[in-house]
């Protein structure tokens, strides 16, 4: 079984990964978890959109001539909700890159023989998992879900199509993490990535999120497991991280991008159609209507307002003496205060809002 | 991580599959060809069937007893109802010794 080092989306400092793109190929999803930070009224209540085959085409092969992007990593809403899921992956495959997807697993089976015609272009499958029982998993995901993900496993298996798993650390997983790994290995996944959960509510905040001592917790926990085990394992970017010379993740580093089920570029997939988010700053470029290359040069100029903003935010708490809190010290949570995605937080100091306001 | 090919053993146990089913904590995918896959949800590993094996899971999943999976496979195949009724209980004591079933 292959394992690669590349299946974060977001690389660590210093190693960013190749150049590549996120699409979102359905504004809607299929499951109701709580802690989801895609706005609920795309997932639930406007009309279903689904990214458009043709203008896939066009964006990816502008995308590959000019800013070198070699892989698509489908996302949503649920990618697999897409009523010509087998063209995205040809579509990815007839430009010469590879593709993978993020899913809840749930209509794995029903994509199966898209996924078997792709396979030669389609480099990992990344599965989100809630827990490691059907009882764990399915009081987010809901009923069945755990089932099928574990046949969605099995298909990979016997495949050797490599899987990874996504975890979102809540605080109801923080003990598991040795259980989750273990699961993992056993059931053959490729790579394990953890995930500190991106708040969209007060309550999500204090049911699921963790405190900074927590993080810390978790990381270290993490970084341990990651010795032990032969399988990759990680925590994506969302960790406290106050180095302020490198670019904390590939989206900053101007790696990897967004582009939203409307067509839109943005900075990163985190922050898209971010629920209960009262700006839009992170986009800069409706690809329906505008070049990649231009839209590619804003999406680079916000990305390097953005680090510049991050360094800025550090630098001035440093000469004060004080210790970055977490919205500072973890880049997204800096992103999504910085971004207007947060606005039931209090406001935060006004030197690390910059780039609020800020419309396309 | 381990995935476990059911190959068919010689045992001398006689079984009965009345009682048996396939236990709650095995998930069970069907491959085009009529191979499956078993998860098994406690040990965590996988256990491959071929298409006779895949025959005897279906026919536990709907109740059968050794003799009606047999007769499913003598209507499938050409083979013999003794060889067939060998097979299954050949099968079954598999499932067995890897905890894959419970009782009804
Ligand atoms: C938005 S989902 C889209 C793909 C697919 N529906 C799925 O669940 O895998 C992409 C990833 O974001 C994760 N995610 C959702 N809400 C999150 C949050 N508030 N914080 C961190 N990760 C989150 C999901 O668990 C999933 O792994
Ligand atoms: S995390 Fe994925 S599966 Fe869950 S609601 Fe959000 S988009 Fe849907
Ligand atoms: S939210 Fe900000 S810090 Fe986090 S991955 Fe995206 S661009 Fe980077």
């Amino acid at each position: 079984m292959q394992t690669d080092a590349t299946f974060s989306d977001d690389g660590a400092p210093g190693r960013y990964g190749p150049q590549r793109l996120s699409v979102e190929l359905a504004n809607i999803c299929n499951l109701h978890c709580s802690y989801c930070f895609r706005s609920e009224e795309n997932l639930y209540n406007s009309r279903a959109e689904f990214f458009p085959v043709e203008l896939l085409r066009r964006v990816i092969g502008e995308a590959r001539d000019v800013a070198n992007v070699t892989k698509i990593n489908f996302t949503g809403g649920e990618p697999t909700l897409h009523p010509d899921f087998a063209a995205t992956l040809e579509t990815v495959a007839g430009a010469g890159m590879t593709s993978s997807f993020v899913t809840n697993g749930w209509h794995f089976e029903r994509v199966w023989p898209a996924i078997v015609a792709n396979r030669h272009s389609i480099s990992h499958v990344a599965f989100s998992l809630d827990g490691i029982t059907r009882e764990t998993h399915d009081r987010w995901r809901g009923n069945g879900s755990f089932d099928r993900l574990v046949r969605a496993f099995s298909r990979c298996y016997m495949s050797d199509l490599p899987f990874a798993l996504k975890v979102t650390v809540r605080r109801d997983l923080m003990d598991q993490l040795e259980q989750i790994a273990m699961f993992a290995a056993r059931l053959g996944a490729a790579a394990l990535n953890f995930v500190h959960v991106m708040p969209t509510s007060t309550a999500v905040a204090d049911e699921s999120s963790l405190s900074l001592d927590e993080q810390r917790i978790v990381e270290e926990e993490v970084a341990i497991l990651a010795r032990i085990f032969k399988m990759s394992i990680g925590v994506d970017v969302g960790y406290y991280n106050i180095d302020e010379e490198n670019a904390p993740c590939s989206p900053l580093a101007g790696t990897s991008m967004n582009v939203d089920y409307r067509g839109r570029l943005s900075l990163c997939c985190n922050l898209s159609g971010f629920r209960g988010a009262d700006e839009e700053a992170d986009v800069v470029a409706d690809l329906n209507v505008e070049p990649f290359a231009s839209a590619f040069a804003k999406l680079k100029e916000l990305a390097s307002l953005q680090l510049q903003n991050r360094k800025a935010a550090l630098a001035a708490l440093r000469a004060q003496g004080v210790k970055p809190d977490l919205f500072t010290g973890s880049p997204c949570l800096f992103c999504l205060q910085s971004f207007g995605k947060v606005p039931w937080r209090s406001a935060p100091e006004p030197e690390l809002v910059s780039i609020r306001g800020r419309r396309q | 991580m381990g995935q476990t090919a059911l190959r068919i053993t010689r045992t001398d146990k006689i079984m009965n599959s009345n009682n048996l089913i396939p236990g709650k904590h095995v998930v069970v995918t069907d491959f085009d060809g009529g191979e499956g896959i078993l998860v098994d949800l406690n040990t965590k590993k996988y256990f491959q069937l071929n298409e006779t094996a895949m025959v005897v899971w279906k026919g536990l999943e709907q109740g059968k007893n050794v003799g009606q999976i047999a007769d499913d496979i003598v209507a499938r195949y050409e083979v013999a109802l003794d060889n067939a009724t060998r097979s299954v209980e050949r099968i079954l004591d598999n499932f067995q010794n890897y905890k894959l079933l419970t009782a009804k």
